[in-house]
């Protein structure tokens, strides 16, 4: 299968919003300013929400 | 009429392929349909859990002295929690008998989960009639708020599921369901394992994470 | 032409009020969607004309503070919630199915659902009215101003605000899951995901923003009732908690929310310039991309509403922000290049279409400016933002819902829209529309706040007040020509035909308005434009073709 087909790699599209919450964290750590941890944990969740919601989707296209 | 015409001849594909059974491969629309909603519950609960994490740090002291020692693991949660795992796994026998076209078991192991649903809200019920005499309610600051809202939208989705499961083991007691046939059956069980996943992330944080 | 004598005369659809009000049937819902939308933006527009009557000149002549209050918090709510983001989704409805060549939608008894929770949480936000106060602290309602009892009265608006506004999130939800599952699993054979048109890709993007999102906002509208109704203590300080935390959740669904707003209008402006500037999309893929990744990005700048709490992490939320700007202007140079060279039909559903790409361009780099830190620290809840957002959703999504209504409109009901009245329609609208909001930058620069009743005659807002005040009523008088069209276009407008525009997509390849089961046969799909192709001769509408000069081999009716 071609990889832009298989559903795990369709997953990927959830890491960009973790990597994106890794950021959103480390700055404000290591630059010395108060950590927003409700954004954080609202970016975590979309990452694996968009993750789960990627796959099934791509897994339950039609094959075709 | 008078109207342009296209010369629009028979396909030979149906267009309503894809609303019953799946031919082309891929997730039925019902079962995708659940994962999907699934996904949203998932944001649902990441706004509250973004409340309790800001909360939490933003606390001088967690648990605050008050409600040091309020919430207890025994004899109420920690069993509870132990009876919804099981009834996860009681769940999936039923998915994996009905998909074997075995109705005994599917009925069986559907009913046992339903049950072990029950007797958890009954259990969670009678912990928040305890955590109430006990001093802590909606209205005792951030950790009571945070608490009894977490846990009782929770309960709530169990609740929902309870009657979800229900519906399939009255469908499945009619013999509405075989194993070709049973996209409620796959939609339901996938809710219910959302829901104790939900349980395991909850409890970990309200019960076991270390406090300040 | 439906091409077979079995097909029953346009006039076996109409259908009686039972039909309508129990039905399951995309086309119909889609139709639903969009009265009770338009309903609404009546009702919502009229309470921002009274809004607009009180602030055309100093001293407060018409309403007091707390009515006031109650007025622009609700016209806001009612336009966001229950006209602009279901009036998409109504399009979508209609349309989606159609160009995807599937007979309806996933699941239609959920759809239908998913519309009646709409007219019955309109109904609940706008009870408050009746019931001693309507909510009052903004469309935003931020603690602690919305944890108080209304400022009118001792009353319920507040609540019955966040309950309607909860129904009608949920109906979004599952209006985006059906969206979704049918795009995935019901296309027609040929088309692939990057054979659909831009439209489907909208509100496919669209669609995963209101799955994500909207829950999030209810979960921040649950946690306000609680501290509302049973001593919460969310928002509450003196409690451990903290107000900001509101406004976090509250705009990491909201902002997300204004791409929702748009969006799908974005994907009927790019059907609607290929059609009349007779030339394919320019940038197909392009456009794809930027559509997903504004989606994206949309979820990444939520705190740019929040720059002046002194609590957000400013450098990133500006980056993101002026990020965003990049495939926002990919998509204004696709369809500039679209119209390039093309040979333009000016009726009106393309006016209206460049109009949204005028007046959203102005919205578009009025935003801009406020991405930059220290200007939103001067303009933040100034009139500026008022402009920047009508120019936005006014001149963005209003003009594409008026665009898409002009061209879908023969679609849905089988007559044409009258051409004359329309462009009346527009030129009213266009020159009411910036005269109401061009001054607005004005007033937000010389330092006017927003959401205030009444303001001092020696602050030098007069004029512009006053200008923005006739323009307003300017956009009400273009209504009258609107309705107008509408309902006589609806008794004698023209006979539509199938396919009046030359349209690329699927949908004019059936009868307007289209059979409950949408196709009785489906060309060959090997392009985003299966129409054009048919029509064109490039692909053949199936196994027996006799020859591509329609003869009509049964006399209809």
């Amino acid at each position: 299968m071609h990889p832009l087909r298989h559903p795990r790699n369709a997953a990927l599209v959830g890491i960009a919003f973790v990597v994106m919450g890794i950021i959103y964290w480390a700055v404000p750590y290591y630059g010395g300013w108060h950590l927003d941890y409700a954004g954080l944990t609202m970016l975590i969740f979309l990452g694996a929400a968009m993750a789960l919601m990627a796959y099934v989707l791509v897994a339950g296209s039609s094959k075709e | 009429m008078t109207s342009s015409s296209h010369a629009l001849v028979p396909s030979e594909h149906s267009p309503v392929a894809g609303l019953a059974h799946d031919q082309r491969g891929g997730i039925s629309n019902p079962v995708l349909g659940m994962l999907l909603f699934i996904t949203s519950e998932v944001m649902f609960f990441g706004g509250l859990f973004a409340a309790y994490f800001s909360v939490r740090a933003n606390a001088q002291q967690w648990p605050p002295d008050d409600f040091s020692h309020t919430l207890q693991i025994l004899p109420l949660v920690g069993p509870a929690t132990i009876l919804l795992i099981s009834s996860s796994f009681t769940c999936q026998f039923a998915v994996w008998a009905i998909r074997r076209d075995d109705r005994t078991a599917f009925l069986r192991n559907m009913t046992v989960t339903v049950a072990l649903g029950v007797i958890f809200l009954l259990m969670q019920a009678t912990d928040y009639s305890v955590l109430g005499s006990e001093g802590l309610t909606l209205s005792s600051g951030t950790f009571g708020t945070t608490y009894y809202t977490l846990t009782g939208f929770h309960g709530a989705h169990v609740f929902g599921g309870v009657i979800m499961l229900s519906v399939v083991l009255y469908r499945g007691m009619a013999g509405q369901f075989s194993s070709r046939h049973h996209d409620a059956v796959e939609g339901a069980s996938l809710y219910w394992h959302f829901v104790d996943v939900v349980w395991i992330l909850l409890f970990s944080l309200l019960y076991l994470l270390p406090g300040t | 032409m439906a091409t077979t004598a079995l097909t029953p005369a346009a006039s076996a659809y109409r259908s009686g009020l039972y039909a309508w009000l129990t039905t399951t049937d995309h086309k119909k819902i889609g139709i639903l969607y969009l009265i009770n939308s338009f309903v609404f933006f009546f009702i919502a527009g009229i309470l921002v004309l009274v809004v607009r009557a009180e602030l055309a000149q100093p001293g407060l002549q018409l309403v007091d503070d707390a009515f006031y209050n109650e007025l622009f918090s609700m016209h806001a709510t009612v336009m966001i919630f229950v006209f602009i983001i279901p009036v998409l989704a109504g399009f979508g409805n209609f349309v989606v199915p159609l160009q995807i060549g599937a007979p309806d939608m996933a699941f239609p008894r959920i759809n239908a659902m998913s519309f009646w929770m709409l007219p019955l949480g309109g109904i609940l936000l706008m009870l408050g009215f009746v019931t001693g106060g309507a909510a009052a602290a903004g469309w935003t309602s931020y603690p602690p101003l919305s944890n108080d009892q209304p400022l009118a009265a001792v009353g319920s608006g507040q609540d019955l605000w966040i309950v309607g506004l909860v129904l009608i999130g949920t109906s979004s939800i599952l209006g985006s899951i059906n969206f979704l599952v049918t795009i995935f699993k019901m296309r027609a054979p040929g088309m692939t995901l990057f054979r659909m048109p831009i439209l489907v890709w909208t509100v496919l993007v669209t669609s995963v923003l209101v799955l994500m999102a909207t829950p999030v906002i209810t979960s921040a509208l649950i946690m306000l009732f609680i501290d509302r109704n049973y001593g919460g203590s969310f928002f509450d300080p003196r409690l451990g908690g903290d107000p900001i935390l509101y406004q976090n959740v509250f705009w990491f669904y909201s902002h997300p929310a204004v791409y929702v707003m748009i969006l799908p209008a974005m994907g009927m402006i790019s059907e609607i310039l290929p059609v009349f500037s007779r030339k394919p999309l320019f940038g197909y893929k392009a456009f794809v991309f930027a559509t997903a990744g504004i989606g994206a990005l949309g979820f990444s700048v939520w705190a740019h509403h929040m720059f002046t709490t002194g609590a957000v992490y400013l450098p990133f939320f500006s980056l993101m922000t002026f990020l965003i700007a990049v495939p926002t202007g990919v998509k204004m140079f696709n369809w500039i290049f679209t119209l390039w060279r093309g040979q333009l039909t000016l009726a009106t559903p393309l006016l209206f279409a460049l109009g949204f790409l005028s007046m959203f361009l102005i919205g578009g780099i009025n935003g801009a400016f406020s991405a930059s830190v220290p200007v939103d620290f001067a303009l933040h809840d100034t009139y500026w933002v008022v402009a920047h957002l009508h120019y936005v959703l006014f001149g963005g999504s209003v003009f594409g819902v008026m665009a898409g209504f002009y061209f879908w409109f023969p679609k849905m009901t089988g007559r044409m829209l009258s051409e004359t009245v329309g462009k009346i329609q527009f030129v009213l609208m266009f020159v009411g529309f910036n005269l109401t909001f061009f001054p607005m930058h004005e007033l937000g620069l010389a330092g006017m706040p927003r959401r205030i009743a009444d303001y001092s005659s020696a602050a030098g807002w007069n004029d512009m007040n006053m200008l923005a005040t006739i323009g307003g009523f300017t956009i009400a008088v273009s209504m009258v020509p609107f309705l107008w069209n509408v309902f006589v276009s609806l008794r004698s407008g023209k006979l539509a035909g199938d396919d009046p525009w030359e349209g690329n997509t699927l949908e004019w390849g059936t009868s307007s308005p289209p059979p409950p089961y949408n196709f009785d046969h489906l060309p060959e799909i090997r392009s985003e434009r299966p129409l054009f192709d048919l029509r064109h001769g490039r692909t053949h509408a199936g196994a027996t073709m006799p020859d591509p000069a329609p003869q009509p081999t049964h006399s209809a009716g």
